[in-house]
């Protein structure tokens, strides 16, 4: 049997820097050599706001910036943790009134590493101020006052993403059902697809918003969702009795009323605020906590497309859109589901005047063994519409059936087409009318 | 029967011996089935090993398990050979992003290109974007076995049969079952369930039967119904 060596372990003395007592994180009342500052942020919140602006001009700057004495040893030596604060310098000195703020002051935009980093890896036009890329990092939840959140911006974002993404779908795949058209504009410019966005941007969120917070980070509080218009449709009065009454909400009615994913459209956008509060103690990492994160995540990349038409115009929103949200890839194939496919396409073929639907056995292999494979076609009249292969015939013939219809609905003119909002670009060619099909084959 | 002829190689000389007129029917049945069902069966029984190794030489082993190249590789002169285009894609399961031409609406230029009728009388481009098998293109479509009936809508039903169906029906439901209506008045079954009604207390004795049925089925057939549901949920939703 090897033997092997005892590991050799020695204490260095920088191991020992900053070992000593400190008292726990929930005792605040101690001798007082450390004291972490309870946020007044609560208390200020409703503070009266025009005084904000003034107020790092007028206030002293302090050495510590979240750590600080309180009042009884505030003539004592600030603690010394050991660090080195040659090599590892205080990020910002900020004076104590900013944590009164719910967020972080506008001017503190230019000196944020991370909110220039945002902009660079963006490549946002130098048009678009650092000061609205910070402003869109403040969700509603975090800071009330709508001339400090992003929801303005996140509205404007909300509705110019949402239309080109129709008029993207609508003359890329005109025979898309509505259903499927609703799946995939929530696939492409739904909260969890955007949440997915924010992330890829490498958009981190704060802890905890406040004024001391770096103005690079999302914030948001999970406790409480906060005010924030950023959907488009109308609140149904029957509204309690679509649950109660198990009420159907029909295709036409959904583009009348509800938002642009067919969703309805509630108080609490989908989010239970009284569950939330409830469990504030426990609020990481449940379905609520989740739900405001991506909704914060997904305001928040609304609010930069906002930013840029506000500072940079259409084309540029267009172009933005295109490169971040409409350039995503998203399988069409996966978004149908068919109740019964058969007399769809049977419907589908009278309708349009084609023989009927007929499916035929093209090649089979192992019929007797424990894995055949069955190849069906379905044909109108001699034209193939399409095949499908199965491990009986029954499931052959449905899936051939399937394919058929989806070879129908995903029907594409081409694969670059022309948008209506392409011709608001100076010198556009003339319009050719785009292909609109008469509609769906059975109506939901 | 098909299993008896995929033996293995060790197992040549049994089989040799079971070549008797019984596994002669199980051969030729196979080779009909398959001639019906599968277009390139005539070079897959050449090739099965079964039929193919049992050459006397191994140069006429070899002769017989070498495949004819695709016909886009055989070209008659040098010239034909040295400018043309080869089209021999690999088998695939065809694309639903590849419209039929069926489907093309009327507006749509593909459709006075229209690709299948420009490639037709071209020797090495087999154009058709929605098979997988260009072999079982060639074959006539009317010679495939179909699948499913299809009677076809028949409308010869008036509004008194439609009346005496429903009066039998109301009747003795017992007797004048779904089926046997279907069956003396020539129509579907799901017509006769269109338009027709059975009394409250029939439908109600046929569903405390059913539920009595599935209450005696153990863990096991409710769990196999379950997953039965399951898939074709599963088949619908193309995840399967």
């Amino acid at each position: 049997m090897p033997t092997t060596a005892r590991p050799r372990t020695a204490v260095l003395a920088f191991q020992f820097l900053g070992c000593a007592y400190q008292p726990p994180a929930g005792d605040q009342t101690w001798a007082g050599q450390l004291h972490v500052v309870a946020r007044p942020a609560a208390a200020l919140r409703h503070a009266a706001r025009p005084a904000r602006l003034c107020l790092s001009a007028t206030s002293t700057l302090r050495n510590t910036r979240q750590i600080s004495t309180n009042g009884a040893a505030a003539a004592a030596e600030p603690y010394d943790d050991g660090t080195d604060h040659a090599r590892f310098p205080p990020l910002e000195q900020l004076p104590p009134s900013v944590a009164g703020y719910p967020s972080p002051l506008p001017e503190r935009a230019l000196k944020s590493a991370k909110l220039a980093a945002l902009h660079a890896r963006l490549s946002l036009p130098a048009k678009l101020p650092l000061q609205t890329l910070a402003r869109t990092l403040v969700d509603a939840s975090a800071d009330e006052h709508p001339n400090f959140n992003n929801s303005n911006l996140a509205f404007v974002g909300h509705t110019l993403i949402n239309y080109h993404m129709a008029e993207y779908l609508m003359c890329r795949f005109p025979r898309l059902p509505m259903t499927v058209m609703y799946a995939a504009m929530e696939a492409y410019a739904g909260k969890k697809s955007l949440f997915n966005v924010a992330r890829s941007w490498g958009v981190d969120a704060a802890a905890a918003p406040g004024g001391e917070v770096d103005p690079g980070l999302l914030q948001f509080v999970f406790d409480k969702p906060g005010v924030a218009m950023v959907r488009f449709g109308y609140k149904r009065t029957e509204e309690a009795y679509l649950e109660k009454y198990k009420w159907r909400r029909g295709i036409s009615s959904r583009i009348m009323y509800d938002d642009d994913f067919g969703d309805l459209i509630t108080k609490s956008e989908g989010i239970d605020t009284e569950a939330g509060s409830e469990s504030d103690h426990m609020s990481y990492g449940n379905i609520n906590t989740e739900a405001i994160a991506e909704r914060a995540h997904a305001n928040h990349v609304r609010a930069v497309v906002g930013a840029v038409y506000v500072h940079c115009g259409r084309e540029a929103v267009q172009s933005f859109i295109k490169a971040h949200i409409l350039s995503r890839t998203l399988n069409f194939e996966s978004l149908f589901k068919f109740k019964n496919p058969i007399r769809e396409l049977a419907l589908l073929c009278a309708r349009e005047e084609f023989e009927h639907p007929v499916a035929r056995l093209l090649s089979e292999t192992g019929r007797a063994s424990r894995t055949p494979v069955y190849v069906v076609g379905i044909y109108s009249g001699s034209d193939k519409l399409g095949e499908g292969a199965g491990s009986s015939l029954v499931t052959a013939r449905y899936k051939a059936v399937m394919n058929t219809l989806k070879a129908w609905y995903l029907y594409s003119p081409k694969e670059h087409v022309r948008v209506p909002s392409d011709m608001l670009i100076e010198g556009a060619k003339p319009w050719e009318p785009v292909y609109v099909d008469i509609g769906e084959i059975i109506a939901n | 029967m098909e299993a008896r002829l995929l033996r293995r190689p060790a197992a040549s000389c049994c089989f040799r011996l079971l070549s008797t007129p019984s596994s002669a029917t199980a051969l030729t049945t196979t080779t009909t089935t398959g001639r019906l069902f599968s277009p390139a069966s005539v070079s897959l029984q050449n090739t099965t090993p079964g039929a193919a190794r049992h050459k006397s030489t191994a140069n006429r082993t070899k002769r017989a398990l070498s495949v004819a190249p695709h016909t886009s590789f055989i070209s008659e002169s040098a010239g034909e050979q040295a400018n043309r285009i080869i089209f021999n894609p690999p088998s695939s399961a065809p694309s639903v992003f590849n419209t039929p031409f069926k489907f093309l609406p009327k507006s749509d230029p593909r459709r006075a290109l229209n690709p299948a009728a420009l490639f037709a009388k071209s020797k090495t481009i087999k154009y058709n974007n929605t098979s997988s098998d260009a072999s079982a293109d060639a074959a006539d479509p009317s010679e495939l076995p179909v699948i499913g009936k299809y009677v076809g809508k028949q409308h010869h039903l008036t509004l008194e049969d439609v009346e005496e169906m429903r009066r039998l029906r109301r009747e003795d439901p017992v007797t004048n079952t779904v089926h046997a209506l279907a069956d003396k008045f020539k129509c579907s079954r799901n017509f006769v369930m269109m338009s027709t009604t059975a009394p409250r207390e029939h439908t109600e004795r046929h569903f405390n039967r059913l539920d009595a049925v599935k209450a005696r089925w153990g863990p096991g057939r409710a769990a196999a119904r379950e997953e039965r549901k399951r898939r074709l949920d599963m088949l619908f939703r193309g995840e399967l």
